[in-house]
């Protein structure tokens, strides 16, 4: 499967036996699907550029998210694709003050910054992150010890050789999704020994980062690859290339096939998923949730009476 | 002979582990268990729990089970081998393990075209099985109580099942053998036979009650009481 020397499910070095995801203070059993509400703190993401700018829009954001059932919020102060620099000090500005304010005003929500710097990372723990969000597959290899040191959790992602803030150019692989395995367990397993907890490690193949469609949709296809390793998987998927390119749709006509693929990938064992329509993506992790047999259904009286 | 008996319907979604998250009808329940445990309070010999099957037959209450899985997959088949009960029959006895009842018990279906006369003789004979017999009655009313219920709506439903009720209410066991079994098969009301076994045990006998809960919210009726019988 892997060349990685990948620990396995119930190793005293590997993912919690029981399958627990910690985050914060909140401790998820697998079986309960996480939603991560995306709040961009950017003027130019690619999807409704710039409508959580402001931090009172960015806040409504936040309130919403939650109210629609939103678990986790991952906030943002860098697009990934490229375009104008955001330096240190800027991102900085962008997301530790954004975080601490959400904190105070939820104590108990999950955050999570979606940063690759450790400076970053580190001002984002000390304003109440939970989780760092690494998008980039570890580029910089000092986030997982800011992790480690304020006891965060930590997202190993897949992006092949591709550095922050650039497209794939010409990508391929003989296997991307044994490529997916082999990066994001060396990814687990250096978060590891960074001194990450385990049972607060995830894993992200990262759909479109280092990948054409195809290579999203093999990994979609076959997730149940990265599940089976027993780290808990997170999928981004909403709103993608991979889903515009497959429906020839450009990002405000996504949301259907970005339920599909969520869908798809719910049933094959993803635990969290980073969405921008957080009601949509609710019902659809919570529906097929409901087909595994891991969540009862709300209320069944059809042919009971 | 009689000397309590107790009704209760038994829809599956008497089984909290099918409703899903909610409970959608805890006051039908509670009524039962309060029905089940004042049965179980008349100090019987043995408690007959009566409910509509495919045939008339008893059932051994230490080999028979309880099978929800053929309602809910999800919940797991039962290993095969022990013998599966009608659902009545499965759910009384449920309701008198809550009400803590470890006495003898005895479980019998009665077949849904059991005519009212053969209804009448099992209850008789049942009911001199012990010097102190309790009957725990399984049944349903209508299902065509409205346009939402699972059989749509029949305007006889109402009348019907408003007899039933005024039967158990004043203990009038006539009413209850005089019950049409083809209008009953018309409403799907599936409680007649075993409503006609209970009055055949009364047997002459006189029955006081008390009404523990009688609504529709789906559209079939439940009725749900405490009879004493001297």
């Amino acid at each position: 499967m892997s060349d990685a020397g990948a620990p396995q499910p119930g190793h005293p070095d590997g993912p919690d036996s029981a399958g627990m995801l910690r985050l914060g203070k909140r401790a998820f059993p697998p079986g309960q699907p996480l939603i991560m509400a995306i709040v961009n703190r950017t003027p130019d993401s690619f999807f409704q550029p710039g409508v959580t700018w402001s931090e009172s829009a960015a806040f409504h954001r936040v309130d919403q998210a939650i109210a629609e059932g939103a678990d986790i919020i991952d906030v943002g102060g860098i697009p990934a694709a490229p375009g104008s620099e955001v330096d240190v000090a800027e991102e900085i500005r962008r997301i530790a003050g954004f975080i601490a304010a959400i904190r105070s005003r939820y104590p108990d929500i999950v955050i999570s910054a979606d940063t690759w710097r450790h400076q970053a990372g580190r001002a984002a723990c000390e304003a109440g992150a939970d989780l760092l969000n690494d998008s980039w597959g570890g580029f910089d290899e000092r986030l997982a010890d800011v992790a480690a040191e304020f006891g965060a959790g930590l997202v190993c992602a897949h992006v092949g050789s591709q550095r922050p803030r650039t497209r794939p150019f010409r990508v391929a692989y003989p296997d991307v999704m044994a490529d997916v395995l082999a990066q994001t367990l060396r990814e687990a397993n250096r978060a590891l020994a960074a001194g990450v907890q385990p049972d607060r490690i995830v894993l992200d193949p990262a759909h479109d980062f280092g990948k054409n469609t195809w290579h999203s949709l093999e990994v979609t296809r076959r997730l149940d690859e990265l599940t089976a390793t027993g780290w808990p998987v997170l999928v981004s998927l909403s709103n993608k290339d991979f889903v515009g390119e497959s429906l020839d749709l450009p990002p405000e006509h996504r949301l259907a096939g970005t339920l599909a693929a969520t869908a798809v990938s719910a049933w094959h064992g993803a635990r969290i998923f980073r969405v921008h329509q957080v009601r949509e993506s609710r019902q659809v992790v919570d529906m097929v949730a409901t087909i595994r047999g891991d969540r009862p259904p709300a209320r069944t009286v059809r042919g009971l009476a | 002979m009689l000397t309590a008996a107790a009704l209760c319907p038994a829809p599956p979604l008497l089984a909290r582990e099918l409703t899903g998250a909610d409970p959608v009808v805890p006051e039908l329940r509670q009524a039962c268990r309060e029905a089940a445990d004042v049965l179980v309070q008349a100090d019987p010999d043995v408690v007959v729990v009566v409910g509509a099957g495919e045939r008339t037959r008893a059932f051994d209450a230490a080999a028979a089970h309880l099978d929800l899985a053929p309602y809910a997959p999800a919940l797991g088949a039962r290993p095969a081998g022990p013998e599966t009960l009608p659902l009545p029959l499965g759910l009384g006895g449920r309701l008198l393990d809550e009400a803590g009842y470890h006495g003898r018990r005895e479980l019998q279906a009665v077949g849904a075209d059991e005519p009212a006369p053969a209804c009448a003789a099992l209850g008789a004979s049942l009911a001199r099985t012990a010097p102190r017999v309790a009957l725990l009655v399984m049944a349903d009313g209508s299902a065509r109580r409205s346009r939402r219920a699972p059989g749509h709506l029949d305007e006889r439903s109402a009348a019907f099942d408003a007899a039933v009720g005024r039967a158990i209410r004043d203990g009038d066991m006539p009413a209850l053998l005089a019950l049409d079994a083809g209008l009953a098969g018309d409403l799907m009301a599936t409680g007649r036979p075993a409503w006609q076994v209970l009055a055949g045990a009364v047997n002459g006998g006189r029955a006081t009650s008390v009404i523990r809960y009688d609504d529709d919210p789906f559209g079939v009726a439940y009725l749900v009481a405490s009879l004493t019988v001297g």
